[in-house]
């Protein structure tokens, strides 16, 4: 099926991309939005003093 | 006469560096009317496509922050370090691995287990993690491969500027900005920041005291004028290259050490265990032992910025990684 890439998409705080795939007709048959990143805070904040988290997580996103 | 290019991309990052760029306030409109900028996913609408379409070398300038930890991230480094003239890293993450680097600690599987399994925000029936292929009714999907290991721009290509801070601050993006106009940029592999440390740079009252016991925040309340480290208060700025404006400290919050180490070291995690030895006075291992075990987090906290770049660079995988 034709496929319409839009990578990466832009004007926003984080990391995406679209695929919009096509049918016979050229019409949208579907649209998947797809999150390339990945850091892992959810792991990586543990083990880490209680403290110490509002000097980290801020980093999750910085806009 | 034609406009010099510059480029700015984020890879593991969180944006704080695209916004300090945004943070020069009205002086973005000068830096916009000297040069073109030709890719910047947060702020103007250019794709991959038009990037690889350049020819080598056409960016003059390309500011890339955020650490290396994804297949597309090692390729749009590759990618932009083909197209770009000089290549800074900007940022700690991109200069040392960052906070994202404390992803070192553990590994991609961990992550998944952690994020997609058990997180208890998380609804997952399905128990689906990321495939670097996924079919569907229409076609197929790709998602780039996480690496286990978190690691510095530098570590994937040739860099010839690094910006330290989290996020650098508006004078030193200034300063790089100044110096590439002028064509005076210093000699490749120059940190663009202080030559100093933080703690040399730093204003508050230092006695050469020795300390007995290390304190956590909730334990002490300090005085101001005092170095935070001679309190009893973890503080990276001994290890901890200056040029910062000391924008913790002042804020009676200590050092973590976004700047890197300073010239001369190159563990910065080892020089602050150095620079905590200096000034602890203790007698006997009981005592040793004692403040040791009331520094909660050592490496997390020694390596806060910096695991990527560090000698340890990570946790001893339990297996043999993927890369």
């Amino acid at each position: 099926m034709p496929k319409i890439s839009i990578d990466p998409i832009t004007r926003l705080e984080g990391h995406g991309k679209i695929e919009i795939f096509l049918n016979g007709d050229g019409d949208v048959e579907n649209v998947y939005l797809q999150i390339p990143e990945l850091r892992g805070f959810e792991k990586f904040c543990e083990g880490r003093p209680v403290e110490e988290l509002p000097r980290i997580v801020p980093r999750i996103c910085g806009v | 006469m034609t406009k010099p290019k510059i480029a700015l991309y984020w890879a593991a990052a969180c944006g704080g560096c695209d916004v300090a760029v945004l943070d020069t306030n009205e002086k973005i409109l000068d830096i916009a009317n000297l040069v073109d900028i030709v890719f910047w996913p947060i702020a103007l609408d250019f794709k991959y496509h038009h990037v690889k379409a350049m020819e080598d070398k056409t960016i003059d300038l390309c500011l890339f922050n955020g650490a290396i930890r994804s297949t597309e991230q090692e390729e749009i480094a590759k990618l932009l370090r083909a197209k770009s003239k000089v290549m800074v890293a900007f940022g700690a993450c991109a200069c040392f691995g960052g906070i994202p680097a404390l992803a070192n600690f553990t590994d991609r599987a961990e992550i998944f287990q952690r994020v997609y399994l058990e997180a208890p925000s998380n609804s997952n029936e399905g128990k689906t993690i990321p495939l670097v292929q996924t079919k569907v009714a229409e076609g197929e999907l790709e998602l780039p491969e996480l690496f286990d290991t978190v690691l510095t721009l530098e570590q994937v290509v040739d860099v010839e500027y690094f910006v330290p801070g989290c996020p650098p601050p508006v004078d030193l993006i200034l300063k790089l900005v100044d110096l590439f106009a002028k064509g005076q940029l210093p000699p490749v592999g120059s940190v663009v920041a202080s030559d100093k440390t933080c703690c040399d740079e730093c204003d508050r009252k230092k006695e050469e005291k020795k300390i007995t016991r290390i304190y956590r925040p909730h334990e002490i309340k300090t005085d101001p004028e005092k170095c935070l480290l001679e309190q009893g208060v973890i503080c990276c700025g001994p290890a901890t290259r200056g040029g910062c404006g000391l924008r913790c400290v002042k804020a009676n919050m200590p050092c973590r050490g976004c700047f890197g180490p300073p010239p001369g070291v190159f563990d910065q995690g080892a020089r602050m265990v150095s620079a905590i030895a200096t000034v602890y006075q203790g007698e006997g291992e009981a005592e040793i032992k004692k403040m040791v075990e009331e520094i909660v987090d050592p490496a997390g906290t020694f390596y806060r910025f910096g695991l990527a770049n560090s000698m340890l660079r990570r946790k001893r995988p339990k297996q043999v990684e993927g890369r």
